[in-house]
């Protein structure tokens, strides 16, 4: 059981090469690329049932996928699945630990099916609890725990080992919010340190935060890929935000704008329409669009495009792909 | 919460070379072992059908008298008893496929999954546990027929200790048909059902608790095909020292097939992704 030497730094750690997945009818993977380089950050990004778990599935050597090719720290998935789980720390979007056990009994019983003897697995569970403020629960079985405790025993179960690559499945659900910021400055020591970490997520704040660059998954595809500022400026360099009075008519407002040859969004929690702009002046467009159906805008703001409009312009609307300005899959 | 990194991991640790098959499925025994010691409970109520049958079946035939085939010199309680260690055995495999299952839901398989260990480690331990358990609850219904009930049969030490022995060996080939059905059903609900569905009537019919001979016809024409009779037949031989030891070897095959058979399709079950 020797380790192979690792790959060197700059080296791409997670590769997966038109990478797809087909249960039955649904094509939860549709020819999938992505890449990070040792001691980066890549957020997948994707609405429920984007495929973020499925690939993670697929990259940790635990599905196989349908076609394609994947590797981590320079393993073929299929091939090397031995030497991938030595190097993999992974924490699911589900909790896995033992709930008989105690949280320092199931980071103990960790370390010790990695080969640490029991002074050393003791040791690097101390360590952990410490790390992740689980310290006062420690011997309490883990059934008993909150929901967040039970989340955070799970990411310090899956740095265990010292992993060189660590695959977080929406890592923050159900974590309040000292808990998430705790949890980002853990992951952002480890990529210090040389880590390579896949996060995927549905906050926007997270991946803007910690990620170096990002990939957005919807129905299974890549529909855009780049660092943050890159998607940002996909989506036009500004925007108008307008807010409804709850009397008028979103679609109305919406079919207007689309007349005045504009490509409104919708579909943001607070009901706003975001439409991009290419200057201000166009700002008088969108007033002049609206007043042509009666619509006076409760609130209307104009400024720099935020990651959520990015998502939601992309993710929505997969048919806005067509225009060349968003087509920016190999920007990576 | 304080975020010290310093104390994370970095590659430059020297990493953990991984484990040993053996030294894995070591500490998943000891694992899966650990509720018999933190929660006696599970004990307890392992034991308690089997004890409930010893008490309530002595019982009413101690009042009724022997059925017509019963073999001369011999009391209901000696008869019975392998019957009753062989369904605290039955009993003991089902829990260790209802274990696995607990294991599949409760994440830590899942957890496993991502670890450079070998898959058959878990099912290996949970083989072993269940080994432990079965041969707990045995010695402890031995020690409460013999204090409480009077157990002295007529085969000696070393024939009882080879009797239990043969039930342990039963309790283990059954236990891989459990943990291999745990494996792939991978739910507790019809596990549980098949163990009401098809240990009890197993049981019954079978030369368990009344001879074969004077069961229904229709019944002793099942209990002589059951290989639950052949495992209770070897047991009882050899615990009581009556004849019949003609049915170790037959047990002993039928556990092997068992055994065999099912930790294949376990390993084959364990391997479909989650
Ligand atoms: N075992 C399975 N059998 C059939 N379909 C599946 C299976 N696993 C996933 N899918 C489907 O594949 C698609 C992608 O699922 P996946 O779990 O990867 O999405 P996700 O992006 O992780 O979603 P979420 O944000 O809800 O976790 C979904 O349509 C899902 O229904
Ligand atoms: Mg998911």
């Amino acid at each position: 059981m020797t380790r192979l030497t690792a790959p060197p730094p700059s080296e791409v750690m997670i590769e997966a090469h038109e990478v797809s997945k087909v249960y039955g009818t649904v094509r939860a993977l549709d020819s999938v690329s992505i890449s990070a380089r040792r001691g980066t950050v890549l957020a997948l990004l994707g609405h429920n049932g984007a495929g973020k778990t499925t690939l993670v599935g697929i990259l940790t050597a635990a599905l196989p996928p349908t076609s394609g090719r994947a590797a981590v720290a320079g393993f073929d998935v299929a091939s090397r699945p031995r030497e991938i789980r030595q190097r993999i720390g992974l924490t699911g979007q589900f909790a896995s630990v033992d709930g008989q056990l105690s949280g320092r009994e199931n980071l103990v019983l960790l370390a010790r099916l990695l080969g640490a003897g029991r002074k050393a697995a003791r040791a690097r569970a101390d360590e952990l609890l410490e790390l992740f403020a689980l310290g006062e629960v420690a011997t309490r079985r883990a059934q008993t725990y909150s929901g967040g405790l039970r989340r955070r025993l799970d990411l310090a179960a899956s740095l265990v080992g010292h992993p060189e690559v660590i695959f977080l499945d929406e890592p923050t659900t159900g974590l309040d919010p000292s808990s998430r910021i705790n949890l980002w400055e853990i992951v952002e020591g480890l990529v210090a340190e040389g880590t390579t970490v896949l996060l995927t997520t549905q906050y926007l704040d997270e991946a803007d935060r910690l990620a170096d660059s990002i990939t957005v998954l919807s129905s299974g595809a890549v529909i855009a890929s780049g660092t943050a500022a890159e998607l940002k400026a996909s989506v036009g360099q500004r925007t108008v935000t307008v807010t409804l009075d709850g009397a008028d008519d979103p679609a109305l407002a919406v079919a207007a704008l689309r007349e005045a040859a504009m490509e409104p969004v919708t579909g943001r929690q607070d009901g706003a329409i975001v439409i991009p702009i290419a200057a201000s002046r166009d700002i008088a467009a969108v007033v002049r669009a609206l007043d042509n159906v009666g619509i006076e805008a409760a609130e209307l703001s104009f400024g720099e495009p935020s990651l959520d409009d990015v998502y939601l312009t992309l993710a929505e609307q997969p048919a806005r792909l067509a225009s060349p300005s968003l087509a920016l899959g190999a920007t990576v | 919460m304080s975020a010290t990194t310093t104390t994370t991991s970095t590659p430059s640790i020297p990493q953990w070379d991984g484990s040993s098959m053996f030294h894995q499925i070591r500490v998943l025994t000891g694992r899966s072992l650990r509720a018999l010691v933190t929660d006696p409970g599970v004990v307890l109520f392992g034991l308690l059908q089997p004890v409930i049958v010893l008490f309530m079946l002595t019982q009413v035939f101690s009042k009724m008298g022997p059925p017509p085939h019963f073999p001369a010199g011999i009391s209901y309680l000696d008869f019975v008893l392998p019957a009753v260690l062989i369904d605290n055995a039955v009993q003991s495999a089902v829990q260790s496929g209802v274990g696995l299952v607990e294991d599949l839901k409760n994440g830590i398989v899942a957890r496993l999954r991502s670890l450079p260990i070998v898959p058959s480690s878990l099912l290996i331990a949970r083989s072993i546990a269940n080994l432990v358990r079965s041969a707990v609850q045995a010695v402890i219904i031995l020690v409460l027929a013999v204090t409480v009930l009077g157990y002295s049969p007529h085969g000696g030490l070393a024939q009882v200790a080879a009797s239990v022995g043969l039930t342990l060996f039963i309790s283990w080939s059954l236990g891989w048909a459990f943990i291999a059905a745990g494996a792939w059903l991978r739910r507790a609900e019809p596990m549980q059902n098949l163990a009401i569905i098809a240990v009890l009537p197993m049981m019954f019919a079978s030369s368990a608790y009344i001879p074969i001979a004077d069961l229904p016809a229709w019944l002793g024409a099942v209990a002589r095909v059951n290989p639950l009779t052949y495992a209770i037949n070897a047991t009882r031989a050899l615990a009581l020292g009556i004849p019949g030891a003609g049915d170790v070897l037959p047990a002993l095959l039928f556990g092997g097939i068992i055994a065999a058979a099912g930790a294949t399709l376990a390993v084959y079950g364990f391997r479909r992704p989650m």
